[in-house]
């Protein structure tokens, strides 16, 4: 191991967590509150990191809010629900850990911090009807809106969301008819909430932790970039920050957290580690893969797990506080009604109302003549999703923008503007059409999941609410564009049951720990369930503190005993 | 409908305010995320501004008309987004409080339109009372500045304030430098 010991040390901390969003934050206050002295270092100037982009959900099974109501659920079911999502490229100790594990985390910070959580009634895992162990509500969460003025000076420096309408809270808007009936939503609450500052989704679920720091005057460092870790040649003893481009070196008695998301804004790492080619992006500059140059010269295992590129569109005329173009997600638009997506030759070539089947579609190679055959690809949709929902941000009765896709009479001349095969597009357009109106989608079964009904579906269309054929003209197209995960990585870095940071010898690197989107997927393996992410983070900071706190959880031992693995 | 009211009390003659208040480059330039203003005549122009609702920086682009100039009291406008459903109107009014302070109202409303006409309040909501907030800031400084430099320059104007203008004058000029 490296020794790098400074001269002098500036500041001095029992447990220093890297990174302000769940899991940097969860991992200070559980070292606070166990007696440690704790300090959260920000590289941006803003607290509540990615956490605070996020729709907010904390998918917990076995909870006791689901209990409460009713909803039969446990923690082995969630425990073989995720061994399914694995398929095989996860660890069954990681995702026994996080089902044993969350819900206590989860009630710990209830208790503590008052994190306010409630089920979201009729939110239906992902793979509810198709897995055994899914449940049809009960284990995604989502908070109580937060008041935004309680943070006090820390309020406009806590990070908010330019893409999640955080004025109102899941319920709100799956009450009148979810994303598609924006329509219906209940504005006058929306105004009332973002006039008060109260803050739902993933900026009150980051603001409730920002403020269980703030009220245990926990040091918050802005504009501090965490840039070395330092060791005594056993053991990390503490991280060299730049601050105002000067060096301050933080002595850590006890832990470093490293809680830094992934690396979604490095497009090197994209291409390298993650295999994915000029990623847009929904987060902020800083989310560029700091936890591997960080972990990295300790020796830091790096392991990685199957991903998908997600698709997104660029508004013109919207920026990020940054001052960069926006992007925003494709997943809920592309699963409306009257709405398909093609390729080159015009033709559909997955669910586009289950983004967790589809994406994995769009970086597919064609070794026969070296493309990607779904990439490029456009979203097409008829008039009546103008007249009647969202398209990204653009709501009815608003114009479509210049530059902005191409519009047509026909779907022909549609075709040709954007350069993809007319009679493919025509003909794709029939069928999808003639089963639509049906209900049906025999090509690739889209409208049969029920959480693609939740996210993206018009529960008021009929027969079929992620189907309705494309017949009103004009038509309007626009191209997607690949997309990062919202730092739902590929790779991580490895860890242990208790968030140690784990070394190519398969021994815990002393001294190191990491949480949330800075660790490698083993919880989930192949595939992903929204909510995983904050649960994560929660789960990784709360277990990190308690064993560098001298407190590990027993949980992962008792739950695979009493379950015979 | 949505509308908002924000008062400023400015150290200058009410004609020191209503000439700067009836040139329409003026005005936009002190609008907060303002990024360029087209005039078209006297009454018309067009704004470009960049406004910020939460995480979010919109480019946006307003039709700016003056319906009515009563100098030096008052103006009245209307205003409409375009590629938004969204327009609204207001005023200005200025009455001397003082020979040498005038008491600025800005009176500002929105009014969206089309299906999504809550969603568009709702958002200005909050917005409004900020954006006004920040104008009517800026047009109490960018006045006081400018009488404050006329002052410099014409000493006889300075002999007629009263002391503790002076003291409040001499206090701003040094805070200013360190602020901007």
């Amino acid at each position: 191991m490296i020794r790098n010991i400074p001269e002098k040390w500036d500041l001095e901390a029992d447990v220093v967590a890297i990174g302000s969003g769940i899991g940097g934050l969860s991992a200070a206050i559980t070292a606070h509150d166990y007696g440690a002295s704790t300090l959260v270092l920000e590289r941006s100037g803003q607290v509540g990191g990615v956490t605070a982009l996020s729709m907010g959900e904390v998918w917990v099974a076995g909870n006791h809010h689901a209990k409460e109501l009713g909803i039969e659920d446990s923690v082995e079911s969630g425990f073989r629900y995720l061994e399914r999502l694995s398929m095989g490229y996860g660890s069954t100790a990681a995702i026994l850990n996080l089902t044993a594990n969350a819900r206590h985390a989860l009630k710990y910070f209830e208790d503590r911090i008052g994190l306010r959580m409630e089920v979201i009634r009729d939110c239906p895992d992902y793979y509810y009807t198709v897995s055994n162990d899914s449940v049809a509500e009960g284990r995604m969460l989502e908070c109580e809106p937060f008041p935004g003025q309680s943070l006090g000076e820390w309020q406009p420096r806590t990070r908010l969301s330019p893409q999640m309408p955080y004025g109102l809270t899941h319920a709100d808007m799956f009450a009148a008819g979810g994303v598609a009936n924006m329509m219906k939503w209940d504005f006058a609450k929306m105004g009332e909430r973002l006039t008060n500052d109260e803050r739902c989704l993933g900026p009150g679920l980051a603001a409730y932790f920002v403020k269980g720091a703030l009220d245990r005057g926990i040091p918050l460092m802005t504009g501090a970039s965490a840039e070395e870790l330092i060791a005594d040649g056993t053991r990390v003893v503490g991280v060299r920050v730049v601050d105002d481009g000067r060096d301050v070196f933080v002595k850590a008695n006890k832990a470093v957290i490293v809680a830094v998301s992934s690396y979604e804004e490095n497009h090197d790492y994209n291409k390298t580690l993650s295999q994915q080619l000029d990623l847009g992006s929904m987060l902020f500059s800083g989310i560029n893969g700091a936890n591997f140059r960080l972990a990295g010269p300790l020796g830091a295992r790096v392991a990685r797990v199957p991903d998908i590129t997600s698709l997104g569109i660029r508004v013109p005329g919207e920026e990020d506080e940054e001052g960069r173009p926006l992007w925003r997600s494709a997943l809920a638009v592309i699963g409306q009604p009257h709405t398909i997506v093609v390729n080159r030759a015009g033709r559909r070539f997955g669910n586009e109302a289950f983004y967790r089947s589809f994406y994995y579609t769009i970086d597919a190679i064609d070794g026969g003549n070296q493309t990607h055959p779904n990439f490029p690809c456009w979203v097409v949709i008829d008039s009546q999703v103008r007249e009647k929902y969202p398209f990204a941000s653009l709501t009815p009765g608003q114009d479509w923008p210049e530059g902005f896709g191409a519009r047509a009479d026909t779907v022909a001349e549609l075709a040709r503007m954007i350069g993809v095969d007319a009679r493919g597009l025509e003909d794709t357009i029939a069928r999808f059409n003639a089963n639509a109106e049906k209900g049906e989608d025999p090509d690739f079964g889209r409208g049969t999941h029920p959480w693609s009904v939740w996210m993206c579906g018009d529960p008021f269309h009929k027969p079929n609410p992620n189907l309705g054929p494309l017949v009103k003209p004009p038509f309007y197209a626009v191209e997607l564009h690949r997309l990062g995960g919202s730092a739902i990585p590929a790779a991580g870095i490895l860890t242990d049951q208790d968030s140690c940071v784990m070394g190519w010898d398969d021994r815990p690197i002393e001294g190191l720990y990491a949480a949330g989107n800075s660790v490698a997927r083993m919880e989930t393996g192949a595939v992903m369930q929204s909510g995983i992410s904050n649960a994560r983070g929660m789960t990784h900071g709360w277990l990190a503190a308690r064993h560098a706190c001298g407190d590990p959880s027993p949980l992962l031992r008792q739950e695979a005993e009493r379950l015979g693995l | 409908m949505i509308e908002t009211e924000q008062s400023v009390t400015i150290a200058a003659d009410i004609g020191t305010v209503w000439t700067f208040a009836r040139d329409i480059r003026r005005w936009a330039g002190l609008m907060p995320g303002m990024q360029e203003c087209e005039i078209v005549d006297d009454d018309n122009s067009r704004w470009t501004l960049k406004v910020g609702v939460g995480g979010l920086v919109r480019t946006v682009r307003v039709a700016v008309h003056v319906e009515q100039w009563d100098e030096p009291e008052q103006v009245l406008f209307a205003y409409r987004l375009e590629g938004d459903p969204v327009q609204g109107g207001g005023s200005y009014r200025a009455i001397a409080s003082g020979t040498e302070a005038t008491e600025v109202t800005l009176h500002v409303r929105v009014e969206g339109g089309g299906p999504m006409a809550p969603m568009w309040e709702a958002m200005g909501r909050p917005l409004l009372p900020q954006l006004a907030k920040g104008f009517a800031g800026q047009l109490k400084a960018e006045i006081e500045k400018a009488a404050g430099m006329a002052e410099q320059a014409i000493p006889l104007a300075a002999e007629r304030r009263s002391w503790l203008a002076r003291v409040f004058d001499w206090l701003r000029r040094l805070w200013r430098p360190a602020s901007t």
